[in-house]
């Protein structure tokens, strides 16, 4: 048994200790379970290094800090703020691919499931629990990351920037991203090979980021059937242009409120689809 | 232990070897890199941004580093082949256009690469740089900049109308500065002057963060400032000519007449000092002056 599941089944609130709190409350007691499977992903993460990558971040923003200099002509601010946010989601989506195509896998390779599903913890809890984890240790990687970044911005100054700040919205954004990138390796993870799930959720990665050309061959296709399946796959696929303001953060623009909460609503909802689905798939998979 | 020492001196070995290999293989692909540093750039900016997902900022600033050690290599390549100072023009930078066509296409409000064009561009292909700044000002309509930019190109072309135009409406831009009118107005009315062309290089030197562009600008304030200085030594000289009847045979000869207009001059040769603290040289057998083959001042 992982200590991963060993940990979640040892805290899992179904115990006589907690009896009368799960007849009074049954919504408090499946949050708290499914935030035990999320605290235990957390951990499992952890103890797999996945958080090393930061040295490696933090290695690549100081050698770019102290030889940019010399190669961009005065430009280094942006181009810290272009590899610093660039580096973050790229590392994130790392992560988010291959920590999220093993989730599951792992729980049903190591035959962990059957013990955590023998508890009363729905699959869909279960899958949430691991999404929220992982999320979690994404929130993490990409804070330490932004701080980072922040900090590089106000050594190149040598004081106070107000960049440090102002690339702050775009890196919620991008975590926006890693977390339906997340998502999508979850839901692939449910059904197919780490391996298969780790490809087909770096193409969704890639074709979220084209999605502006589907709508676009949508709209000059001359086949009508060509017009509706690409319109379909538009509204279908994840739209990840809506998080693509590195660019414009390297220049102090920050996307104003009205853009951030739109993304805010959309990862949420775009989420809650992907999580829906994997549930579906989830649910109907025999272990035994 | 000595397992792992042997492991230990077999990866040094190894590595090297391959070092070694790689050594030999850099050098009979010597003349195939060479070629494919001037190699035309297939790919267009729209494709490039498509292609560059989320990227494209830090593509851009790729592009833009890989443009300055473009330049940068054509320089050293210049100096290591010929004595005398270069100018832009004796360097083949057919590849620059495109460089930073692409660094701007990827991030078009990226304003270095469109002033470094601007001022580089010009000794090339005058119509190039016109379209790339053009592209910047349609990209970033707010900054002023790159309007002083486009009528430093027209003034270059010696198309002072232009020039005065270009200066006018960027002066009309919110947080222009108020010497961009006066430019305006003074390209109508003296264009080629030597005045004019001090205020705006200065003005440049100013306006800009750019430490590539600052650099340039500099050194075409002292190219200015040494005309200037030429022009007083030859009036020395001429002088010094009416005099005596004939040429002078060495500085030391109008040491003075050179310090009572103000010229710094070489403590050992009595020569006058050009902007970049190198001494000048007396040509026409005493007649005239010259800028010294090592000096920083640009020649044109």
């Amino acid at each position: 048994m992982s200590p991963s599941s060993t940990d979640a089944t040892q805290q899992n609130p179904a115990t006589p200790a907690h009896a009368g709190v799960i007849s009074n409350n049954p919504f408090g007691l499946g949050l708290r379970r499914t935030l035990a499977i999320a605290r235990n992903a957390f951990r499992e993460a952890v103890r797999d290094r996945v958080l090393y990558n930061l040295v490696l971040f933090v290695l690549l923003l100081i050698g770019g800090a102290i030889f940019l200099g010399e190669l961009s002509a005065g430009q280094e601010t942006k181009i810290i703020i272009d590899l610093g946010l660039s580096a973050m989601l790229l590392f994130g989506v790392f992560i988010a691919i291959f920590v999220g195509v093993g989730l599951v896998y792992k729980e049903i390779e190591r035959r962990t499931l059957n013990a955590i599903l023998t508890k009363p913890i729905g699959r869909g809890q279960f899958l949430v629990g691991k999404f929220l984890g992982l999320c979690l240790t994404l929130s993490v990687n990409v804070a330490v990351m932004g701080i980072g970044v922040s900090l590089a911005l106000i050594y190149i100054r040598r004081g106070w920037d107000p960049l440090a700040i102002r690339i702050w919205p775009a890196i919620l954004l991008i975590y926006f991203e890693l977390t339906i990138i997340t998502g999508v390796a979850l839901l692939f993870s449910t059904f197919s090979s780490p391996a298969l799930s780790a490809l087909l959720t770096f193409l969704v990665f890639l074709i979220g980021h084209f999605s502006g050309d589907l709508k676009g061959l949508a709209n000059t296709s001359s086949s009508a059937a060509a017009r509706v399946l690409l319109r379909v796959l538009y509204y279908l696929l994840p739209n990840l242009t809506t998080y693509s303001v590195i660019t414009p953060a390297a220049h102090g623009i920050a996307p104003d409120a009205q853009s951030i909460v739109l993304a805010t609503a959309y990862t949420v909802v775009y989420s809650v689809v992907l999580l829906a689905a994997a549930t579906l798939v989830f649910s109907g998979r025999n272990f035994k | 232990m000595s397992k792992n020492f042997l492991l230990v001196l077999t990866i040094v070995a190894a590595l090297s070897v391959a070092v070694v290999l790689v050594r030999v293989i850099d050098a009979r692909q010597h003349g195939a890199a060479k070629q494919f540093a001037d190699e035309s750039l297939y790919v267009d900016g729209a494709t490039a941004k498509h292609l560059a997902l989320a990227f494209n900022g830090l593509a851009s600033d790729w592009y833009w580093m890989r443009s300055l050690q473009y330049v940068g290599g054509k320089i050293v390549a210049f100096e290591d082949t010929h004595t005398e100072s270069f100018v832009l023009s004796d360097l083949d930078l057919h590849l620059l256009p495109s460089l930073l066509r692409l660094s701007t296409a990827l991030d078009p409000q990226f304003i270095a690469p469109y002033e470094y064009g601007a001022l580089v561009l010009p000794e090339l292909n005058s119509d190039e740089a016109i379209a790339l700044v053009n592209s910047g000002i349609a990209n970033n309509p707010a900054a002023w900049r790159l309007y002083q930019h486009l009528g430093y190109i027209y003034w270059k072309r010696n198309d002072y109308e232009h020039a005065s135009a270009t200066y006018a409406a960027g002066a009309r831009l919110p947080g222009a500065p108020a010497w961009m009118a006066a430019m305006g107005a003074r390209m109508k009315a003296e264009g080629g002057s030597r005045g004019a062309a001090r205020e705006m290089y200065r003005h440049l030197y100013e306006s800009s963060n750019d430490s590539a562009v600052r650099e340039m600008v500099a050194r075409q304030l002292m190219r200015i400032d040494s005309l200037d200085q030429r022009d007083e030594i030859r009036n020395v000289l001429g002088a010094y000519q009416t005099r005596n009847g004939r040429c002078a045979a060495s500085w030391h000869e109008v040491a003075n007449e050179l310090r009572a207009v103000q010229l710094t001059l070489d403590p050992r040769t009595g020569a006058p000092l050009d902007p970049s603290s190198t001494p000048y040289e007396l040509i026409k057998n005493g007649c005239d002056v010259g800028l010294d083959i090592n000096t920083e001042v640009p020649f044109k």
